[in-house]
């Protein structure tokens, strides 16, 4: 089988800088290229939170050691990194774009994150593709699209793998006739779609060889909007090796930090800031049974996205929603029964997981939802989302619970449930199932699937 | 010898030298001139117009270096003529069809991707080459349609919405940042929106890009069929007051 030689493009950078205002050395507006394996993770850089990190990391590097690349590119927006980042084999690019034109570009990509998730249906953002703003979308997706065109007349790539919603129009302005593969993260329903949006997808859309979305639902309704390609459901997964059992110490010592009691029970939920992830709806059904429950503690682990960070575009949404989020804690008499942790390291999430009783993904929608997938992993039930894509491998008491997020009373009386389990049953087969499907969801699960659609687009 | 004396042979050319020397920079400035009053006009019809005056200005030069060099030029004109009217003869079909492709291009409304019927062949146009138009019907056949046949027949486009489309050839210098320039057109285009199709914003496609140039395509959406004469004129208009910018930005 020939080695390929593969570019990458998310809009989330793999790494972030923390520039010298953060306490690193590294002036990342200065440097021209480094070596990771220089630098000091926490102190100069931190892997990014989320999926990129999560899936697209531990793939590549898989598909670097086993052979099938013989070496990858990675494109993405990090405007507050050196143009070019080498780990071993893999070499991130990034795109550095003028900062007033990132408010268009966010204005953009948070006008349709918000449309594809059905967040608000006031705002529809109808001629979104005739504002000014668009401009500036088309000014990024097509400096990307030059970024990369210029690394394959230097690379001569065999395909281009395109992460992420906002990257959807990079594969048509790339004039190539190499295979182009797309994976769309976010839900799919194409009823959430406005009639003036659909050509422009479509255009979009049809750029690309293979369109890979996350769960079977969303390839019916894209299979509704016809795209030249073809329409693949690939589940997204992880891989386990990345996750590690925490010892007493280590939990101990994160319990201090965040001030949780040895009695108390918690209930974890691990997403970004953001009003889509339903965290709100998690503290309504916390204030149902804080009586019944006088130890139960939410624990919100997270922050803003890329985006939102400092380090990333500065679009924050992540402190509005904090405050919301404070002033109902408050409303609702909670004080003292949530925790907002912020971000927080691998080491610290582990014993955060080891820690709690269960965890909680209450997002009104969400792509797929890999956090339930980690619970799993650290043998953890988890209480889902109806509306993540995840739903569909769970069935409700079998593989842990499901809740329609509209209803906190509901996601209430599963978790009243749950901290009710003391004995019997329920808990031990919840994590057996549990660890079942993550191993469906787990990288040595995906890599063939992964291997083989690189390979035959290739090699078509 | 002498320098002088090795040159003195010469010394007839020179006027046939500064000659043909004053036609090439008097065709250069005219074709620039006539491209700058035709530039709302589509650009095949452009690069006609530019050729035909370089080209007339050539013959002219030509006419006037051999006239310098002694040669009357009235026998090698009859020459010419009868080899020209031979050479028309003998090609009238393949030139009636190069220039068919080149009136095509500009007025007959279809492109590679539509779906057409012209004589008793209906089928999706795969290619338009100087000589013919290339059909791949259902029955999955080729059928090749001389492209004078498309001036002389009636075509039908049987493309949805194909009477919605205008595209306009855009190409743009190696040096200008596309990505600037895509955003100030589109930008730009928007404000025609009440002229065209709110479900179908303007886009760019990339034809081909290399280091030295971009060739895309705009593809606009009318929402009235009778616009399309002025949103063309207007489109190229801005395409190129655009593109200058961008130049003149640049050399700042």
């Amino acid at each position: 089988m020939p080695r390929l030689s593969i570019c990458i493009n998310t809009q989330t950078p793999l790494v972030q800088f923390r520039g010298v205002a953060g306490g690193s050395l590294l002036d990342p507006a200065q440097a021209e290229s480094v070596e990771l394996d220089r630098l000091r993770e926490g102190v100069d850089y931190r892997f990014s939170p989320g999926g990129v990190t999560r899936m697209v990391y531990p793939l590549v590097k898989r598909l670097l050691k086993d052979r099938v690349l013989s070496e990858a590119h990675w494109v993405s927006l990090n405007p507050n990194a050196p143009p070019t980042v080498g780990i071993g084999r893999l070499t991130l690019h990034n795109v550095r774009i003028d900062s007033d034109r990132m408010a268009g570009y966010g204005a953009v990509k948070e006008a349709i994150w918000g449309r594809i998730h059905d967040l608000d249906p006031t705002e529809r953002h109808d001629d979104l593709f005739w504002t000014e703003a668009f401009s500036e979308y088309a000014y990024y997706n097509r400096a990307t699209a030059e970024l990369i065109r210029r690394l394959d007349e230097a690379h001569d790539f065999d395909a281009f793998y395109v992460h992420d919603f906002q990257q959807m129009p990079v594969g048509h302005m790339l004039s190539t006739l190499k295979p182009k593969i797309f994976r769309w993260h976010i839900p799919f329903e194409v009823s959430a779609i406005p009639d003036q949006w659909r050509a422009m997808l479509r255009t979009y859309l049809d750029a690309y060889d293979v369109v890979v979305v996350s769960a079977r639902r969303y390839a019916e309704s894209l299979g509704l909007l016809s795209p030249k390609g073809r329409v693949l459901q690939m589940y997204p997964y992880l891989d386990p090796a990345d996750y590690s059992r925490p010892g007493p110490a280590a939990v101990a010592e994160v319990s201090a930090r965040f001030g949780l009691a040895p009695d108390d029970e918690v209930i974890l939920v691990v997403a970004r800031m953001d009003p889509m992830k339903g965290q709100d709806v998690a503290i309504r059904a916390l204030a149902e049974i804080a009586d019944r429950h006088p130890n139960a503690k939410l624990v919100l682990v997270g922050n803003g996205s890329f985006s939102g960070s400092a380090a990333g575009l500065g679009l924050s949404k992540a402190q509005v929603w904090r405050q919301q989020l404070e002033g109902l804690v408050a409303e609702k008499g909670l004080g003292g029964r949530v925790v907002f942790t912020g971000h927080v390291g691998q080491d610290e999430l582990d014993g955060l997981y080891e820690r709690c009783r269960f965890t909680v993904l209450p997002s009104v929608r969400e792509g797929f939802g890999l956090v339930a997938v980690e619970s799993w992993v650290h043998g953890k039930p988890a209480i889902v989302t109806q509306r993540a894509g995840v739903a569909e491998l769970i069935r409700d008491g079998v593989h842990g619970f499901l809740f329609d997020p509209d209803d906190p009373g509901e996601l209430a009386r599963k978790m009243d449930r749950l901290l009710g389990a003391r004995g019997g049953g329920l808990r031990p087969r919840l994590v057996r199932n549990g660890r079942a499907l993550a191993r469906k969801c787990s990288l040595d699960a995906a890599i063939e699937n992964e291997r083989s659609l690189l390979t035959e687009v290739a090699e078509a | 010898m002498s320098v002088l004396g090795l040159l003195a042979p010469l010394v007839p050319f020179v006027p046939v030298g500064v000659i043909l020397l004053a036609t090439a920079v008097v065709g250069w400035i005219a074709a620039f001139v006539v491209g700058r009053l035709l530039r709302q006009s589509s650009p095949p019809l452009q690069r006609a117009a530019r050729q035909l005056t370089a080209g007339t200005i050539a013959v002219i030069g030509v006419t006037l270096a051999l006239q310098a060099l002694g040669v009357n030029p009235a026998i090698l004109f009859v020459m010419i003529a009868l080899l020209g009217a031979t050479a028309l003869i003998a090609l009238r079909g393949v030139l009636a069809n190069y220039g068919a492709k080149y009136f095509s291009d500009i007025y007959v409304p279809f492109k590679v991707g539509d779906t057409i019927e012209v004589r008793s062949a209906t089928g999706k146009v795969i290619e338009i080459n100087p000589m013919t138009t290339v059909l791949l019907t259902e029955a999955d056949q080729l059928v090749s349609v001389p492209n004078d046949a498309m001036l002389r027949e009636v075509v039908v486009n049987t493309s949805p919405q194909a009477w919605k489309e205008v595209v306009v050839p855009v190409t743009v210098g190696g040096s200008v940042d596309l990505a600037a320039y895509e955003s100030e057109l589109l930008k730009s285009l928007a404000k025609l929106r009440s002229r065209l199709d709110p479900r179908f914003p303007p886009v760019l496609t990339t034809k081909s890009r290399s280091a030295q140039s971009a060739d895309l395509v705009l593809t606009l959406m009318l929402r009235r069929p009778e616009d399309r004469d002025a949103i063309t004129a207007e489109a190229n208009k801005r395409i190129t007051e655009l593109l200058e910018r961008a130049r003149s930005t640049r050399r700042t």
